[in-house]
């Protein structure tokens, strides 16, 4: 029995193995497909014309004829759908039309007063206005159409009363006829919900045209409407599904359903003037938006909006290529040197055992202890605040072992016999050295420097509480630029993700910065890798 | 100057050479090289102690940090502070009325994600381990071998933006947890993130046991489980053990990922099988709260007494790991 099972085991150890590896594999692809698919998406995405509006507007990117001549197109598109909805918005909105006829009735007063009339004249006109603005006011008012017609039949009334011709108060006649006319199509019992709906109808378009010409808003994200198509789509669904909790066949929960807001049985719409909107909508999303294809190459170069909510990561790049080559300045020299100290000249001494140790200590510190060091030490001793300097400061301390080792082995994997030959032609140790050794341990030196760029590009902890913020000027190199703080891709996409509320509006945006720093350490990476692969092949004699 | 050559060419055939510059060094100038290769040899040694200066900067300012909150001691407080932030479950640092820096939920929630991330990390790691050093025909292995340092060398703020837009959605909608930032999505990210440096030590310690006791194995019957579980397993374990050690390191030092996917909700995790409950760690509370705390504060002090706590933690496992590094180079060493 115990014989029959060991092939058996034999091939389910195997395949564990095997099976093990493959969970690997997978882990990669499970971990980088949706980030950078998602990611791609910040980049490449149909852009609508919004997009370009906003590009025009604050990166100075622009077509103008083109422009001007795409937004025309699409505004006679929405101009359509504006009118349906103010058409409907006009009886059902009764706070401005309540607001309008006060407006209306003081204008009359002011108007009035500007006359030549006797005191009784002013004072019967007077009260004759206010008689019907305040009929207007109790039928807007009113849900009851009795009542709301009873109001409207007053104002009739007092309609033919001599002195209001070409006055405001014909307005107001108008907008009463305008009431009538409403109060025999819409459901006034139901005026509240429209009334929310309609608001919420409001938002959706606001989120898909942005503000109407002439309306100026002062935050960017408020400035554009969908400038994607994906969100476009996103908020044409919100604007045409309702969701409404109803009671579950068991009749103990709410359960949510959608209903289409111009369903002709359930649909709060149903039956009004505002139902064909939805479908003229859904029909010319694409004329009013006017989608393309669009490669926004630029995603890494711009700057972006508060929150990250439009354009790109420019700043953040920039600021992590700066703290990560201020720290291979400092990092790569010292590394380089101390290998080269240990590999040629050390010999095995206690001095030399305490140096082994201390720069695998070194590699063990946990990356946020570093950080509390950086804080305790660089911040407070040496630049006196978080700046670029005491990140890089950190980042190259946190790199140094990494060097270090990479450097050590590049060293020693230079065969002896070259050092012979050099030592042969007369050459001293340091010059043997400095011409012959270090050249041959190049590309192994460099792959371990390329690694510890990506290794410091990616560390969050260290930088944290030593010079990274989530919010700062672009980084310049003007003035004293290492004294001043700086934006960094790894800290970024911490604080996009958890700590910024608007970013989560946006997770194009999210997913973009992590795919740009994952694109650039696996890019250094594979550089590393690709390096070395050339390296060994050539050790090899190949 | 042609001359001169012509000079030199005769005397050459007449069996006189002439050498630009004196073979022998006069006495300065042999001073001068002596002095030179030895000043040169102390400046590299000097530079080369840079790293060991850190080491000592870093523990002298760890240290001289947190020790004002172990001495620093309140009128009304009658326990020491030491034994406070030992044994207490009370983390209220921010409390106006009487602050409480009890830190033992804090670090069982340390040791807790890390033993459950090794859990995972140490089987697959060693299977792995053991398949691509015996196992894995050589383009396989070169395949793998990209594979491996790519998802070593993906910055851990990445692995916790993961964590918390897609896998912790995925674990809130698909499997029901109430919160998708828990013990488990940490744990299964901290043991992806653990796996590249145990497998990468693993496997050396595997390939370095030698092809001997393979093919003794392999001679005297033994299926390839069995020599890879009973012989070279055993053969390696100081380094497995090395290699497990690193691991951990990789797990507890950990911040950003833990910071973002662990929940961060100081208890210790009742019943302890719940993977599901929230857990804060050491680097995680020195991440979240260093940044909001005044300078020379208690809260300030004694986040740096967790940072004391985490160097002399990894410091030990890393003693412990050249220990048994130093071990197998022996064994290695000796056959």
């Amino acid at each position: 029995m115990r014989t029959g099972m060991r092939p058996v085991f034999d091939c389910v150890f195997t395949l564990l193995s095997a099976a093990s590896v493959a969970f690997l594999i997978a882990a990669l692809g499970i971990f980088l497909i949706p980030l950078c698919g998602k990611g791609m998406k910040a980049v490449v995405f149909r852009g609508t014309v919004e997009f370009r509006k906003m590009q025009s507007d604050r990166f100075n990117r622009r077509n103008e004829a083109t422009l001007q001549n795409e937004i025309l197109q699409t505004q006679q598109v929405r101009d359509e759908i504006y009118a349906l909805v103010d058409h409907f918005s006009r009886g059902l909105d009764t706070q401005t039309l309540a607001d309008q006829a006060k407006d209306l009735y003081r204008k009359y007063g002011d108007e009035l007063r500007s006359r030549d009339l006797s005191r009784q004249q002013f004072a019967d006109l007077r009260a004759a206005a206010k008689d019907i603005r305040d009929h207007l006011l109790a039928a807007f008012d009113s849900t009851d159409k009795a009542v709301v017609e009873e109001h409207l039949d007053a104002i009739e009334g007092l309609r033919h009363q001599p002195g209001f011709e070409k006055t405001p108060v014909e307005t107001m006649f108008r907008l009463a006829d305008d009431f009538r006319e409403m109060i025999q199509k819409v459901d006034l019992s139901r005026r509240e919900e429209y009334a929310e709906e309609l608001a919420a109808v409001n938002k959706e378009l606001f989120a898909l045209f942005g503000p109407r010409p002439g309306q100026q808003r002062v935050l960017a994200m408020e400035s554009y409407g969908a400038t994607r198509w994906d969100v476009a789509q996103k908020h044409l669904r919100y604007l045409i599904w309702q969701e409404k909790w109803v009671p579950s066949p068991d009749g103990q929960t709410l359960q949510k359903v959608l209903i289409r807001r111009d369903d002709p049985e359930k649909g709060s719409f149903a039956k009004t003037e505002l139902a064909p909107l939805f479908g003229l909508i859904e029909k010319n999303l694409a004329a009013a938006l006017n989608p393309r294809l669009t490669f926004y190459w630029q995603y890494f170069i711009d700057d972006s909006t508060p929150g990250h909510y439009f354009g790109g990561v420019g700043p953040e790049l920039l600021g992590t290529l700066m703290l990560t080559l201020l720290a291979m300045c400092f990092a790569v020299p010292l590394g380089i040197i101390s290998a080269a100290y240990l590999v040629e000249y050390a010999g095995d001494n206690l001095a030399v055992r305490m140096i082994r140790i201390c720069i695998n200590t070194l590699a063990g510190v946990p990356s946020i202890v570093y950080g509390l060091f950086g804080l305790a030490f660089f911040v407070h001793y040496i630049t006196k605040q978080p700046c670029i300097l005491s990140a890089s400061l950190t980042l190259a301390l946190l790199v140094l072992p990494v060097i270090i080792r990479a450097a050590e082995e590049a060293i020693r994997a230079v065969p002896q016999s070259y050092r012979e030959a050099a030592v042969g032609l007369g050459a001293g140790k340091f010059r043997t050295f400095a011409t012959v050794t270090l050249p041959a341990a190049g590309p192994g030196i460099l792959t371990g420097i390329i690694l510890s760029v990506s290794r410091a590009a990616g560390e969050t902890a260290p930088i944290l509480f030593a010079g990274a913020v989530a919010l700062g000027p672009v980084p310049n190199f003007t003035g004293k630029w290492w004294f001043q703080p700086t934006r960094a891709l790894s800290y970024g996409c911490y604080d996009i993700t958890v700590g910024d509320k608007l970013a989560a509006m946006v997770p194009h945006n999210q997913f973009g910065m992590v795919m740009t720093l994952i694109i650039l350490v696996v890019c250094l990476n594979i550089t590393a890798i690709l390096i070395r692969m050339r390296l060994s092949k050539k050790l090899r004699g190949g | 100057m042609k001359d001169s050559s012509t000079q030199s060419v005769q005397k050459q055939q007449a069996g006189v050479f002439e050498f630009a510059r004196p073979l022998c060094l006069t006495a300065t100038e042999d001073f001068r090289g002596f002095i030179a290769a030895h000043l040169g040899q102390g400046l590299l040694f000097v530079t080369a102690s840079i790293s060991v200066l850190a080491v000592f900067l870093i523990f002298f300012f760890v240290i001289g940090q947190s020790l004002p909150f172990f001495l620093n001691r309140g009128l009304a407080e009658s326990v020491p502070r030491i034994k406070e932030f030992l044994t207490s479950t009370q983390w209220y640092p921010q409390r106006q009325a009487g602050p409480e820096y009890g830190a033992r939920a804090i670090i069982i929630g340390s040791l807790y994600v890390t033993v459950c991330s090794l859990m995972l990390a140490v089987p697959i790691g060693l299977l792995a381990a053991i398949f691509l050093s015996d196992i894995a025909p050589f383009g396989l292995r070169q395949f793998c071998k990209p594979v491996i340092e790519i998802l070593a060398a993906i910055p851990s703020v990445a692995y916790g933006v993961f964590a918390v837009m897609v896998l912790a959605p995925w674990m809130q909608n698909t499997l029901g947890f109430s919160s998708g930032t828990n013990a488990l999505n940490a744990s299964l990210i901290l043991s992806v993130m653990a796996l590249p440096t145990i497998i990468s030590v693993a496997e050396d310690a595997l390939s370095a046991a030698g092809r001997d006791i393979r093919e003794a194995s392999y001679a005297l019957g033994a299926t390839r489980a069995e020599t890879m579980l009973l012989v070279v397993l055993p053969a390696a374990h100081s380094g497995i053990v090395a290699a497990i050690i690193l691991g951990m390191m990789r797990a507890v030092g950990e911040t950003m990922v833990v910071w973002m996917a662990s929940g961060n909700a100081s208890r210790i995790p009742s019943p302890w099988w719940d993977l599901s409950q929230s857990v804060r760690t050491l680097t995680a509370t020195i991440a979240g709260e260093l940044g909001e705390v005044p300078k020379n504060t208690d809260h300030y002090h004694v986040l740096f007494a967790i940072g004391l706590l985490l160097l002399v933690f990894t410091f030990g496992l890393n003693m412990c790991s050249e220990y048994f590094m130093g071990q197998f180079r022996k064994i290695t060493g000796r056959r």
